[in-house]
């Protein structure tokens, strides 16, 4: 497990799957090999009225960890992790008369997942609730775990795969824990952040 | 009484036999000798080899008389005291339990192994052995590098622990004067490096998350190049006149990998070629390269 | 093109061919402090990791229910979470139990729906955030013991006079829990037999029952 960045890529005038071929087409003149695909999806519980001040559980799983369930409990002052077996899924259930899955908000990304020297690279297309919303691309520097010895490094390779599009700042989240051990977990965290803008922004054509 | 003078007579005819039989493999197993002469040494051999026989022969004749004189045990052994163990509940006044659990177990292997070493010893009976002659080989003599009191390479591996806060030491000992350590180098990566004596006989380098074993190499390319590095430093570094000081500037250029991710090289000013960070310290100045720009 | 399955696909897929260990069977005893060391070296002998010795343990639980303002008290739910004061890095465990069904004179075993999930140790404050509320909490020490799938402890449940786990512990009795357990997935009645055996085999030294919590409460 190694540091992870998340951004968006810029589809400007291309349709979701073009973007992707491209992303693809470039990351393979560079000696990138396929290794299957991934998935990260999100579902979102809300407390109901008589369990008092509202709170939000969000659930991700990462195809990278399959054995584990991620949640992120948002209080509105504060936002508690937990990393637990996947088993914690049938836990929501039997918990689904104080906490129910918001309508329509079951977010994805999912994609080809590409391995090129220590890198890893994964090509995400987003969707909410079926609805295609953009694209995310995921680069993780895997015998790295301290972000700020390698953001530099990371950025170099991403300038060299997205070109202009990548920030010169890491993520808002990482900027505050560059010195931290990176763990699974602020992966999934990165992945709320974006999913979550992407629920408020409105739907594109595919 | 007449009962066990039998048994004891049996056992020692047994004895003698096995001490004969020895005898006799050993024989076999030494081959012809010195002192067969040279004329008609194959005639002596086969001659002496087979009064060696008949003197077995007459052992085992021997042990078969002794045997059939022994009378069959009636009914089944008296165990004396020992039967009253199994009427005995209270704990305090037995504590055999884990050592019956021990001596079961020793028998239990004892037999695996006596079974192993039987299959193995079967099928390689018939290969003679010529030991006499690798003795005329002369033993290298050892070099002081090797060979040193094992409080002398404590002090040492101290002296680094001391000299470098952000590299921790941990070291153990498979063979006393030949310790492996862990050196791990901030949050960066971590060495296994082993020792013979005050010479630093091999390196591997590896993530944090992976193995401490000394034989598997690490799954990231980074720390492939790094540990390949290492070898070639730990070779320019080797001094055999002085052992010391090449480990200490072994490590000091080996400390220079804590900005292995966040330095870019000195040459082209990037912190990749080919997808791999500067993975190259000049061996003097210490500085960044990358394996193509040194 | 391998489409890559969601987490949630594959675990209803796994509720469905039913290999989620859910149920726990349970037995349930106690044995006085004196007698204890006989029982251990009893289960010593009957038991599967006896080279090793008995595997001992030093566990925090905290019980917590989650339910709302004006929630029957059925809907509640409890949650446990337990975590080893003797090993820090091992992970947390967080427990759902529910009611549990005491079945007819036939059904040798106590048997209650039970989920463990191992979680990191952000698990209290998550509960607490979540809107669960804590009963109450302990400390068991004892020695665990294994045979098969079943699980035998022998434990010492102390009360914690300060609030912080570890520093001023008092037994609340002169006497050890005895617990044999198995999680199984639903449907696995021939386990309940097995145990029944076992349970046998320590006699008289302990009864291992079904304890019916119900009744406990009831008593004036």
């Amino acid at each position: 497990m190694g540091v992870t960045i998340l951004q968006q890529f810029p589809i400007e005038n291309r349709t979701g799957p073009a973007t992707i071929e491209l992303l693809t087409k470039r990351i393979s003149a560079l000696g990138a090999v396929q290794q299957g695909h991934f998935l990260v999806d999100c579902e979102t519980y809300s407390s109901v009225a008589n369990l008092g001040p509202p709170r939000t559980v969000h659930v991700l799983h990462n195809s990278e960890q399959p054995a584990s369930c991620f949640s992120i409990l948002d209080t509105g002052t504060k936002t508690i992790p937990l990393a637990a077996d996947g088993l914690f899924d049938l836990l929501m259930l039997k918990m689904n008369y104080f906490y129910q899955a918001k309508k329509q908000t079951k977010a994805e990304s999912k994609g080809p997942r590409f391995e090129i020297g220590d890198f890893c690279v994964k090509l995400g297309t987003v969707t909410v609730s079926q609805n295609f919303k953009g694209i995310l691309v995921e680069v993780e520097y895997r015998p790295c775990v301290v972000p700020g010895m390698c953001w530099e490094l990371i950025r170099e390779f991403m300038q060299g795969v997205l070109g202009s599009s990548v920030q010169s700042n890491p993520p808002p989240y990482l900027a505050t824990r560059m010195q931290e051990n990176y763990t699974p977990i602020d992966t999934i965290h990165q992945y709320l952040e974006h999913f979550t803008m992407f629920r408020k922004s409105p739907g594109m054509r595919t | 009484m007449t009962d066990l003078e039998q048994l004891q007579t049996a056992l020692h005819s047994l004895k003698v036999l096995r001490s004969n039989v020895g005898i006799a493999f050993e024989s076999v197993s030494n081959g012809l000798r010195a002192d067969h002469g040279e004329d008609g040494k194959e005639n002596k051999f086969i001659l002496e080899l087979q009064e060696l026989l008949s003197t077995v022969n007459n052992n085992l004749r021997d042990v078969e008389g002794a045997v059939s004189n022994l009378s069959i045990p009636p009914g089944p052994f008296a165990l004396g005291n020992t039967i009253y163990l199994s009427q005995e509940v209270t704990q305090e006044r037995q504590s055999l339990y884990v050592q019956l659990v021990n001596s079961y177990k020793w028998t239990d292997k004892i037999r695996d192994y006596s079974a192993l070493a039987g299959n193995i010893l079967a099928s390689n009976s018939v290969n003679k052995t010529y030991k006499t002659f690798s003795t005329t080989k002369r033993r290298k003599t050892q070099t002081s590098t090797h060979n040193v009191p094992p409080e002398v390479i404590e002090n040492l591996i101290t002296g680094i622990d001391r000299l470098f806060p952000d590299v921790t030491i941990t070291a153990s000992r498979p063979f006393v004067p030949n310790p492996v350590i862990q050196a791990s180098l901030s949050r960066v990566l971590k060495a296994v490096i082993a020792f013979k004596g005050l010479m630093i006989e091999w390196v591997v380098v590896k993530a944090h998350s992976e193995s401490n074993d000394l034989w598997t190499e690490s799954r990231y390319k980074v720390f492939k190049k790094v540990t390949e590095n290492c070898h070639a430093a730990m070779c320019h570094f080797h001094s055999p006149t002085m052992p010391e000081l090449a480990v200490k500037s072994f490590m000091h250029w080996f400390h220079s990998y804590n900005t292995l991710f966040s330095n870019p090289c000195k040459r082209c000013g990037n912190y990749l070629y080919s997808n791999l960070p500067p993975t190259w310290r000049d061996l003097r100045t210490l500085e960044p390269y990358h394996e193509e720009c040194k | 093109m391998w489409e890559s399955q969601s987490a949630m696909d594959s675990l209803t897929s796994a509720v469905r061919s039913n290999i989620i260990p859910n149920q726990e069977y349970l037995l349930q005893g106690s044995i006085l402090d004196v007698y204890v060391e006989v029982l251990l070296h009893r289960l010593r002998g009957l038991c599967d990791n006896v080279d090793s010795g008995p595997e001992s343990f030093n566990d925090h639980e905290l019980c917590f229910t989650l339910r709302g303002s004006n929630t029957s008290p059925q809907m509640a739910i409890p949650l446990r979470v337990r975590r080893a004061l003797d090993v820090q890095d091992a992970p947390w465990q967080l427990r759902y139990v529910g009611q549990h069904e005491l079945g007819g004179r036939n059904r040798p075993t106590l048997v209650r729906s039970s989920l463990d999930v191992a979680c990191s140790n952000t698990i209290v404050e998550f509960l607490t955030e979540l809107g669960c509320r804590i009963d109450f909490e302990y400390i068991a020490r004892g020695y665990m013991f294994r045979k098969g799938r079943m699980k035998i402890t022998v434990s010492k449940i102390f009360k914690m006079v300060a609030n912080k786990p570890g520093e001023s512990v008092e037994p609340i009795s002169q006497s050890y829990l005895v617990e044999l357990s198995v999680l199984a997935p639903s449907g696995q009645n021939a386990i309940a037999e097995d145990m029944r055996i076992f349970a046998e085999q320590l006699k008289p030294l302990v009864e291992l029952e079904k304890i019916d919590y119900k009744r406990l409460i009831h008593v004036p």
